[in-house]
């Protein structure tokens, strides 16, 4: 087929739209999402296609076909686009100077490159009530939404979630949540980049700054073992937007509310950003030998309670002091679930899509690893997978009302993964099964349920997935280091990070803590040392299908901050360990030559620059 | 009840239309009603019927004129699972009164249709979509269903054939968008009635995501005398490519409103002037609707017009619905073409941007030129906004429509609109008539 005169193959079913990205040709698109079914609303995609009828027609919702001439630069396509454009204008408040969407919106761009040159507009506008809180989190200006519907339509298709919809009709048509109550969906975030426009706003980000004034990294999400893929925006060395960068390995562009919009403390005033030793401010080399000396020798007095987000090099270290003067310490990392380390029939997430049976036992995914759960539910309600589900209550995934749920009591869940290997579903299933397992929190025996999902594959051809919860549980697995430790009774606690989630035992004599906020506990801590955060620090993490990514930090480690690979190299020499690392490179080729699991940090690969804001597709693809 | 008043060529669904209780099925059967589902299930191959209403020539009597066979045979009945019929009976289209006249005069006519179309594509469940305001044709619908229910019509072995059978009614809740055909169906389904886009279509993926063949109420009580008399003896009637009778509602500045069944091929002099009765004593047709408010209108200098689509569409108008609406001389153009305007902005689902703001901005740029604030950029904005309503800019019929309002009486009555916009005075008489 050709397209304004450029010859382009592509696949047959391939939209005309995506085929012309191909061939780098702009074709306007608000309503059409490459993510979301076509639903042609907009009409801004109107290209003229022959053989057909002699009117324009909707590039997102026509297929291409062999020998199809399109031409998108004919009179009668682009005075069909420029008419669109000013219908959508004939609303719109125009109020672009202080909308957060200014600088990086389609409608203005699309209006510079597509639109008519001047205005005919005139007379009054229609007016809604705004700006409508949606959420906590999420803003709504009815004025400035153009109705193309890829928020509802996310809902309703991504997220399986009936809290947005369409009120009134017409001109008065505007988008709403269900009976006007906040949504509540941990995806609600996503509609914030899915809009074309500036309706649909982050309230945490909300007039904090203009998008040409921000710079961007590509980085990966500490929040859960899914490891999404997020850019990270700073202005002013502070951390002020989060968004989604789309990977189709693992999130496809999706993250949730807590990726998104849990940000906030990297840039609280309160941070610490110097060592406390006794009450007073210190220098770093009397802190650490502080905490050297209160922790030296302690054996298995001592406690050692770590973040969920431990980067990969951090582990490593860690594990050096654990083999070396901390032999014996107790340690419990935040967060982790009791799951034992992975088999080797592992399930890639992409792999889900691919299934044509998912099981999903002892864990409400949605909660546990969203962004999975938002996979599992593409590859149900748009590749028909069937889906099992054995828990002891209602799931999120209990929407598809085709679930088939086992209630097991709890406890019971690998006693009844045992017997699904004679289920209807699992006889025959006609290709792969994905089988992912939790942990139950706590109320299953993870290696027996291990043991028996593994066993449930091999039966029935498919491969399993432990579903991690902590960021890098399985990094810190593949260290050595994801202690399950309990810290009773112990002398000495170093809490790295939040405090125990149990509470600092009460035995506890000396407490050092190394943490990027100031808590209640802090008080009765001799030594204080502040941490960076996943947007200041270098490092990785390994998901929880074992792919190793890499942090990439917008905002530089500013003094007294330091580096956490410096301060464990530090603490190693106080304790008489010499480590003699000079840079996070030199830890990571060290790990990945020590550990096998860590061979990945061997190289780490070039940060994949992240695009200027592409007006095909998404606001930020 | 109402009489027969005058067809051409013998009439063809009003055929039995006047008999005392007609609605009753025992009456009905009795003039030989269900003859045609007899003949057609236990004599004849789903695809011989099909067959039948492709030599009939029968076209869509809902508005877009469509090949009634022709659409029947796109479904295919060997497919596994369930297939639907669906039956539009929503007639939103102002100007149209003809489902109703003949649901409530045969009701059992369109089961009967219902029946052979169900059988011929292979659907075990049809649904009637039914205005919301038609409370008597849904009575008379709901009584004749179980009447045909207790007969056996509908039920596990309708004329001893193993081929289940039943019609369920669905009653509208008032948006005329529901008549269009895919909007229809996601109301069915119990959405938000906006129309899908297409392709697919519904005899691919139309209700429930099921083949689904979706018909007009006339077509389908067309289809019980094409049964029994042949498809051949219907394509008598008519013209060739319009062949035929079609029920016609005459209504407005006329005598004798009412419903009429007229031969297609007929002029519009006819069915307006002797039909309809003419305008009152002493004043003339100004303009006219050939088929309902969604056609574009045509002076009455083109009264001569002949009532099949192809003349019509050579008249740059069409069909449609078969709604005549006549205006008398009274009355001024652009309070009639913004009152319809209004009805288009008011009905737009909102689901396409050309037709939630184009119909909109069109009503808001006549009230300009109805308050006397009109200009020549009034004038280039109305043939701007038609203009981009038309012409697959939208993702349904109704924002054509609207734009048809707005073109086709620029196109005829241009000096009126120029009176009105740039010299600010209407030189109409009776102008309040219409406001």
């Amino acid at each position: 087929m050709t397209i304004d005169g450029q010859s382009v193959t592509v696949p047959p079913g391939t939209l005309i739209v995506e085929a012309a990205k191909n061939v780098g040709v702009e074709i306007p698109v608000f309503c059409y999402h490459h993510k979301l079914d076509p639903v042609g609303a907009c009409r801004l995609c109107l290209v003229d296609i022959a053989p057909g009828p002699p009117r324009p027609q909707t590039a997102c919702t026509t297929p291409v076909a062999p020998n199809m001439v399109i031409k998108t630069q004919s009179a009668m396509a682009v005075q069909a686009r420029a008419e669109i454009l000013e219908f959508e204008l004939v609303n719109h408040p125009l109020d672009c100077p202080v909308c957060d969407k200014g600088g990086e919106c389609p409608l203005q761009d699309f209006t510079f490159r597509h639109g008519y040159p001047t205005s005919r507009i005139d007379g009054p506008r229609l007016h809604f009530k705004k700006p409508i809180p949606l959420s906590a989190n999420i803003a709504l200006d009815r004025e400035r939404c153009v109705l193309c519907y890829r928020c509802t339509r996310y809902y309703d298709e991504i997220a399986w979630e009936q809290e947005l919809t369409t009120g009134q009709r017409g001109v008065q048509s505007f988008i709403t949540s269900q009976f006007d109550q906040p949504l509540t969906s941990i995806f609600s975030g996503n509609i914030i980049d899915l809009c074309p426009v500036g309706a649909l706003t982050s309230r945490v980000w909300r007039f904090e700054s203009r998008p040409w004034d921000m710079t961007q990294t590509g980085s990966v999400c500490s929040k859960c073992a899914v490891g999404c893929s997020v850019t990270l925006w700073q202005r002013r060395g502070q951390l002020v937007r989060v968004t989604s960068r789309e990977n189709d390995d693992i999130d496809e562009g999706w993250i949730c509310d807590r990726g998104r919009f849990d940000y906030t403390d990297v840039n609280d005033p309160k941070r610490l950003r110097v060592p406390v030793v006794k009450g007073a401010g210190s220098t770093w080399n009397t802190a650490i030998d502080a905490l050297a000396a209160g922790i030296k020798g302690k054996g298995p007095k001592l406690g050692i309670s770590l973040p969920q987000d431990l980067t990969n090099e951090e582990a490593f270290l860690f594990r050096r002091l654990l083999d070396g003067p901390l032999k014996g310490a107790k340690v419990k990392m935040h967060g982790r679930t009791a799951l034992p380390e992975p088999d080797p029939n592992q399930l890639l997430i992409k792999e889900i899509d691919d299934a044509r049976v998912i099981v999903v036992v002892a864990s409400d995914t949605e909660k546990d690893v969203p962004v999975v759960n938002l996979r599992i539910k593409k590859a149900v309600s748009k590749r028909g997978a069937q889906l099992i589900v054995v828990h002891p209550d209602g799931v999120d995934l209990d929407r598809n009302p085709h679930t088939v749920h086992v209630r097991n009591a709890a406890g019971s869940a690998a006693a009844e993964v045992e017997k699904l290997a004679s289920h209807e579903l699992l006889k025959s299933p006609g290709g792969p099964v994905a089988i992912l397992f939790g942990d139950g929190h706590g109320s299953e025996d993870a290696a027996d349920l291990a043991a028996a999902c593994a066993e449930l594959a091999s039966k029935v051809g498919g491969k399993v997935m432990p579903l991690y919860r902590a960021t890098n549980e399985r990094g810190a697995l593949d260290a050595g280091v994801a202690g399950w430790d309990k810290l009773d009774g112990v002398q000495a606690l170093l809490s790295w990070g939040p405090p125990p989630t149990a509470g600092i035992p009460s035995s506890v004599k000396f407490l050092a803590t190394w943490d990027h906020l100031q808590r209640p506990d802090h008080s009765r801590a001799a030594v204080v040392l502040p941490a960076t955060t996943f947007a200041e620090q270098q490092g990785s993490y390994t998901n929880l299908e074992g792919r190793v990514q890499f942090l990439r930090p917008p905002i530089p480690v500013a003094e007294p901050l330091k580096e956490s690979w410096e301060v464990l190299t530090e603490l190693a020499v106080a304790l008489g360990l010499e480590l003699g690392y000079t840079g996070i490179f030199a830890v990571q080729r060290d790990a990945a030559q020590t550990l096998p699991g860590l061979a990945d940090l061997a190289e780490p690969p070039s940060p994949t620059p992240v695009p200027t804001p592409v007006l095909i597709g998404p606001a930020h693809p | 009840m109402p009489e027969l008043r005058g067809t051409v060529g013998g009439p063809v669904v009003t055929e039995w239309f006047g008999t005392q209780d007609l609605y009753k099925l025992d009456v009905y059967k009795q003039k030989g009603g269900y003859a045609a589902l007899r003949k057609a299930m236990v004599d004849m191959k789903p695809v011989d019927i099909t067959n039948e209403v492709k030599t009939s020539g029968l076209r869509g009597r809902g508005g877009a004129g469509f090949a009634t066979g022709t659409k029947w045979g796109f479904i295919n009945r060997d497919m596994p699972g369930p297939k639907y019929v669906v039956v539009n009976a929503d007639e939103s289209e102002p100007g149209t009164s003809k489902d109703r006249y003949i649901i409530e005069n045969s009701p059992h006519m369109v089961l009967e249709g219902i029946m052979i179309a169900a059988y011929a594509v292979g659907a075990n469940q049809a649904w009637v979509y039914i205005r919301g305001e038609y409370d008597e044709p849904y009575r008379m619908l709901t009584e004749a269903i179980a009447e045909a229910r207790a007969a056996g019509y509908l039920g596990p072995k309708p004329m001893g054939i193993d081929f289940p059978l039943d019609i369920r009614l669905y009653r509208g809740h008032g948006a005329y968008i529901c008549g269009e055909e895919t909007a229809l169906l996601e109301s069915l389904e119990g959405k938000r009635a906006q129309p899908r886009s297409r392709p697919p279509f519904p005899a691919v993926k139309g209700a429930w995501g099921r083949p689904t063949l979706l018909n007009n109420v006339e077509t389908l009580a067309t289809v019980p005398w094409i049964v029994n008399h042949g498809g051949s003896e219907y394509a008598k009637r008519g013209t060739e490519k319009s062949p035929g009778t079609r029920l016609m509602s005459v209504s407005g500045n006329v005598k004798k409103p009412g419903v009429y069944e007229v031969e297609l091929g007929q002029t519009f002099r006819h069915v307006i002037m002797e039909l309809g009765g003419g305008p009152p004593d002493g004043r003339n047709v100004k303009v006219f609707w050939p088929g309902g408010s969604s056609a574009p209108v045509l002076p009455e200098s083109m009264l001569d017009t002949h009532t099949d689509m192809e003349a019509l569409a050579a008249a740059r108008s069409m069909g449609g619905s078969g709604g005549v609406i006549v205006m008398d001389d009274s009355h001024c153009i652009i309070r009639a073409a913004h009152r319809l305007l209004k009805f288009y902005a008011h009905e737009s689902c909102g689901k396409c941007t050309p037709c939630r703001v184009g119909g909109d901005w069109a009503v808001r740029t006549y009230e300009r030129i109805l308050a006397n604030e009109g200009s020549q950029v009034e004038l280039d904005i109305l043939q701007r906004v038609s203009d981009a309503l038309q012409n697959g800019r939208c993702l349904c019929g109704l924002g054509d429509s609207a734009g048809w309002v707005i073109d086709s009486t620029i196109r005829h009555f241009r000096s009126e609109y120029e009176d009105h916009a740039l010299r600010h005075e209407c030189n109409v008489g009776a102008v309040t008539a219409l406001a």
